[in-house]
């Protein structure tokens, strides 16, 4: 390894310098999360898709999204495979891109995913040829289940979406770490940069961060913060960390002491 | 002649299409996304499609999420 080898990360075949995946919700303005989406450096972004509200006229928000950024819309609003299911075909056939966040939730207070449906959906959505990028608790099983169908990426959350906690299930996105074959991407719950970068140095290929920024005093200066964060997190995974030790032990010769 | 659109009826021309129905109602975004009696209808048929009375049309877009 160099410093210069390139490093991206592919997603079904499609390569992207940034290891950083945003959303757009929960900003201000649109002008302030197309400002932070530039400053992040990501070129995937997650967008919702709902019905319009025909007596009150809002902006296009894929009009302040850079041309050269994949949007990614999801599925949010699902609480069963078949409502996922829905809401992927009527984005791909009113030309959103055939990528999904596939996301199916019908817990209101946590937002936690519901294994069973997301796996039956991303079985039926595989096979009408979407890339799928499903949203999951931290389960090691269903990580292969999910590969098994077919599934371009596993997207564990790390907290509950929106908490800012942090990386509470590290255990587990550890082994889910270990045994990924398709890119693993610590999806919600990161709060801080510094969550970003341990999650990258346990060896997450990407990861995927919302609130954070939006919901940051200057949400600009933390999108870059992010984006800095991964990279060195992600060199840092690279590089190879040195082993914990229970003890003490000096860096500084012990010889010759005065 | 009426279709429902997002629950809410509207009066249609004999042999209006989507595409007419859509400017009529102002939908300028770059993405619109419709579902015509359960099933989605590819952009590129938006200007073809006939609307037919008692239609229940659906129209969505992207919004900001994550």
């Amino acid at each position: 390894m160099t410093h210069h080898e390139p490093d991206p990360l592919v997603i079904a075949g499609r390569e992207f310098r940034s290891r950083l995946v945003t959303g757009t919700g929960k900003y201000d303005s649109f002008e302030t999360m197309r400002d932070a989406v530039v400053a992040s450096g990501c070129e995937l972004v997650t967008v919702a898709v709902r019905r319009i509200d025909f007596e009150a006229p809002a902006e296009d928000i894929t009009a302040f999204l850079p041309e050269d950024v994949l949007l990614l819309p999801n599925t949010s609003g699902a609480e069963t495979a078949e409502e996922a299911v829905r809401a992927a075909r009527l984005a791909r056939a009113g030309g959103l891109p055939d990528w999904i966040k596939l996301e199916v939730i019908p817990d209101p207070r946590y937002l936690l995913p519901d294994p069973v449906e997301t796996l039956r959906a991303a079985e039926t959505l595989v096979e009408e040829g979407f890339t799928v990028l499903p949203y999951v608790l931290p389960d090691p099983v269903l990580q292969k289940r999910l590969e098994a169908v077919g599934c371009s990426t596993v997207m564990p959350l790390a907290a509950p979406i929106g908490s800012g906690r942090g990386l509470k299930l590290k255990d587990s996105i550890r082994i889910m770490v270990e045994q990924a074959e398709v890119p693993l991407v610590v999806d919600a719950g990161l709060g801080s940069p510094s969550h970003a970068a341990e999650s990258m140095e346990l060896g997450a290929d990407a990861v995927l961060v919302n609130t954070a920024i939006a919901r940051a005093g200057d949400p600009v200066v933390m999108a870059r913060a992010f984006r800095l964060a991964v990279e060195a997190g992600r060199e840092a995974y690279r590089a190879g960390l040195m082993e914990e030790q229970a003890e003490a032990e000096a860096s500084s010769p012990l010889a010759g002491t005065l | 002649m009426t279709v429902s659109v997002n629950g809410r009826q509207h009066e249609l021309g004999r042999g209006e299409t989507l595409a007419e129905l859509l400017e009529r109602l102002g939908v300028q975004a770059r993405y619109a996304l419709v579902e015509r009696n359960g099933e989605p209808v590819e952009k590129s048929r938006y200007a073809e499609v006939v609307l037919e009375s008692g239609d229940e049309l659906v129209v969505a877009r992207p919004v900001a999420g994550g």
